[in-house]
């Protein structure tokens, strides 16, 4: 059998806790001790002996306060192996966190290190900001993180100028930023004469704003075991 | 603040770095495949007309040190010093590339890359992997060249015939290249003696530390680059043999944990042990993290390859899914309603209607194209579903697309409405946009499109079709569609549409039909 046009997607060793193959797929190299917190569901692969749990009380607690739309349900992963993890062929972000933290978009979070801390916690300044984005998810500690995106994401600073993003477009932050609401909705929206950019969130601050090329409105199966 | 090429992207070297003193590193690999990279200097016809100036493995560097070959360093398979400023006058252009050494073919390379570093900071990267190629054996990387400045062209094209056909393609000469490959190594000598495999320059700084005596000061000084943390920094991704690759995928298997653990994984029972073989807190023979961390793996470096793109004019391609477009008062975009993912700046977003556009909306059921208008000052990121982008300059030219292709323009640019000709079509017809005048638009397709030259017969789906150029004439056709009903269940109506034109005309289609 000729397989010369599969070597080229042949998984390869990276020796990193966290590696991305081909863009959409997270490859997680598992040693027991080490446990993974991944969205539930998202495993397509492994190598070796992993289990899949819930996670624990909690976990699921805070898993279970998250509001829909804010992805909600994680599992927690154990064992010896190569883990592969995918979302729907989104585009798979990999951070390495060193003391610092990240506010996520529930939906966007992949997987991460269970000794990092999770936290739900409520968007400072956005308090007018109804439906999704009350609330996110706020990663601390010192692990790796993986996150998705729907399509090449892009990092805008926040220090050169004011940045606003489409809440729909936004993937992640830096905690320590500044964030307000604008609205640039007009009363001719009222009459149907909107321009389909109603609100944004804008950010101001020494940090950066993760953002999709997407405003992930599409209605994905996202029910999954 | 790498700035991220595609095949064919061209930039100038003084938008990427002030410096001139660059560091070219060149990643390729393949299993079982040895690579040789050189540089070919090359005159103003492209030829290569001094030998001294192909830098190679036999040859690692010119002359008066211009370019110089470095070997392997920084996850780097080669790597070389480039001091744009003493390239002699009659080298026009380097071309970089890289040739299967032995039996082999492109298409079985690994993911790679061809970068340029300035002051240890990556500046520029084109990434290609073995998708982009078949049965070639040998590829032009990329190019500096000479266009009243230096510039850097991300090439990304294959011979098949490997280095004799890229000595041909330069004008080498075959008969001639042994030869001329061994003089210069003799002549070379006596200059490159003392250490004669060791490292080149003392004084030039590889990889962290930056010295750099002959730099000119304001620029960045030169120096390797530091180890990429997003890169999979120690371990060969490929060595065969590593510890850390799984030999046996199978759960029974014998395994070995890819941290030095004491007793190997295969001791315990294949099956699911009664427990979870480790309990949290109690690692598994105390094995310590899998794999190092990278060194300065702070969020913002492992993000850098994400960051925002330094150089660009009015319409920067961001990266393939992402447009950013520059404002100034007073030159507004039209854009897709809802197409904004982000901006900085004081930018206003209002309802376009009206006009002709409002007609189309009308006029093309299920195709109709809400508008905005993005005015102010600052930029602005437009995206949509994480469709391609394609920013398509006109200069005085005409661009038809179909409404469902157009993401955003400038609003100086004149549009108008064409229905194209042909036999009655259900629903009226098929209308399509035509732009005119000097601007630019952004065209999105799903996924990767294809663009065909206009032929005799060239006949696209008018759902898939997204832009052609204004010299192919667009008729409806029905041929296809006779042949469609003849299934009992397609009840679609496709458009198909005949384009003839004079040759260098072109139909983009995506593959995709909406």
């Amino acid at each position: 059998m000729d397989t010369n046009m599969l070597t080229a997607h042949r998984a390869v060793s990276t020796g990193v806790r966290m590696a991305v193959h081909s863009a959409k797929t997270l490859k997680v190299t598992m040693v027991t001790g080490q446990d993974l917190i991944a969205k539930s569901g998202s495993m397509i692969a492994y190598d070796g002996y992993v289990q899949f749990e819930a996670p624990p009380a909690t976990l699921r607690r805070s898993a279970e306060e998250m509001v829909t739309g804010e992805g909600g349900r994680l599992m927690l992963c154990r064992g010896d192996g190569d883990l592969y993890l995918a979302d729907y062929g989104a585009d798979v972000l990999v951070v390495h966190l060193a003391d610092e933290a990240l506010s996520v978009n529930g939906a966007t979070l992949l997987a991460c290190d269970a000794t990092l801390q999770l936290a739900i916690e409520p968007v400072k300044g956005l308090a007018k900001l109804s439906g999704s984005g009350l609330t996110n998810l706020v990663i601390r500690g010192t692990g790796w993180v993986a996150l998705v995106s729907r399509g090449i994401p892009t990092v805008l600073d926040c220090a050169e100028r004011e940045t606003y993003v489409d809440p729909d477009a936004l993937v992640a932050w830096t905690t320590n930023l500044d964030m307000k609401a604008r609205r640039t909705i007009k009363a001719g929206a009222l009459i149907g004469r909107g321009s389909g950019e109603a609100l944004q969130v804008g950010f101001k601050g020494q940090g950066f704003v993760v953002v999709q090329p997407s405003e992930d409105t599409g209605d994905r199966f996202k029910i999954r075991g | 603040m790498a700035r991220e090429f595609q095949r064919g992207h061209k930039a100038k070297i003084s938008d990427l770095t002030a410096g001139t003193d660059l560091y070219v590193g060149v990643q390729i690999s393949g299993p079982g495949l040895t690579f040789d990279i050189s540089c070919f200097g090359l005159d103003a016809n492209e030829q290569l007309s001094d030998d001294r100036y192909f830098v190679f493995f036999n040859q690692p560097k010119t002359p008066e040190d211009a370019i110089q070959l470095l070997g392997a360093q920084a996850g780097d398979t080669e790597s070389f010093r480039v001091t744009l400023d003493r390239i002699p006058a009659h080298i026009h252009k380097l071309s970089f590339t890289a040739t299967i050494d032995g039996a082999g073919q492109m298409s079985q390379i690994a993911p790679g890359c061809i970068r340029i570093v300035a002051g240890g900071e990556e500046v520029a990267r084109y990434a290609f992997s073995g998708a982009e190629f078949s049965t070639e054996r040998a590829v032009m990387l990329g190019d500096f060249y000479l266009k009243d400045v230096w510039r850097f062209a991300a090439v990304g094209q294959g011979f098949d015939g490997g280095l004799d056909a890229l000595l041909k393609n330069f004008g080498g000469e075959v008969a001639e290249e042994e030869p001329a490959v061994q003089q210069p190594q003799e002549a070379g000598a006596p200059g490159f003696a003392p250490p004669a495999q060791t490292a080149p320059a003392p004084s030039f700084g590889v990889p962290a530390t930056p010295q750099t005596p002959q730099a000119p000061p304001p620029a960045p000084a030169f120096g390797a680059p530091n180890v990429p943390p997003q890169a999979p920094a120690p371990a060969p991704a490929s060595a065969p043999g590593n510890p850390q690759m799984y030999t046996a995928p199978t759960a029974a298997g014998p395994m070995t944990p890819p941290a030095p653990a004491p007793a190997p994984f295969a001791t315990q029972p294949p099956g699911p042990p009664a427990g979870p073989p480790g309990v949290p807190g109690q690692p598994f023979g105390g094995v310590q993290a899998p794999g190092p961390v990278p060194a300065e793996a702070g969020l913002r470096v492992v993000l850098t390859k994400y960051a925002e793109v330094a150089v660009g004019d009015r319409w920067t391609e961001q990266n393939p899914q992402q447009v950013r477009a520059t404002l100034t008062k007073g030159q507004p975009i039209l854009a897709k309603q809802g197409s904004m993912v982000a901006y900085q700046g004081d930018i206003d977003f209002a309802y376009k209607g009206s006009g002709l556009l409002g007609k189309l909306t009308g006029q093309l059921t299920g195709q109709g194209m809400s508008l905005m208008r993005c005015s102010g000052d600052g930029e602005v990121f437009l995206a949509d579903e994480a469709s391609r982008l394609f920013v398509i300059r006109l200069e005085g030219d005409q661009l038809y697309t179909s409404a469902h292709g157009v993401l955003a323009f400038d609003e100086s640019l004149d549009t108008e409405i064409r229905r194209i000709e042909g036999a009655g079509l259900p629903g009226g017809g098929f209308f399509s946009m035509l732009f005119s005048g000097t601007g630019s638009v952004v065209v999105k397709t799903r996924g990767i499109p294809v663009v065909l030259p206009v032929g005799p017969a060239t006949y696209v789906d008018g759902n898939a079709v997204i832009a052609w150029s204004a010299g192919a004439q667009a008729v409806t056709t029905t041929a296809l569609r006779l042949r469609r009903s003849g299934y009992a269940s397609s009840q679609s109506e496709a458009i198909n549409l005949q384009f003839r034109g004079a040759p260098g005309n072109f139909v983009v289609v995506q593959p995709f039909e909406v």
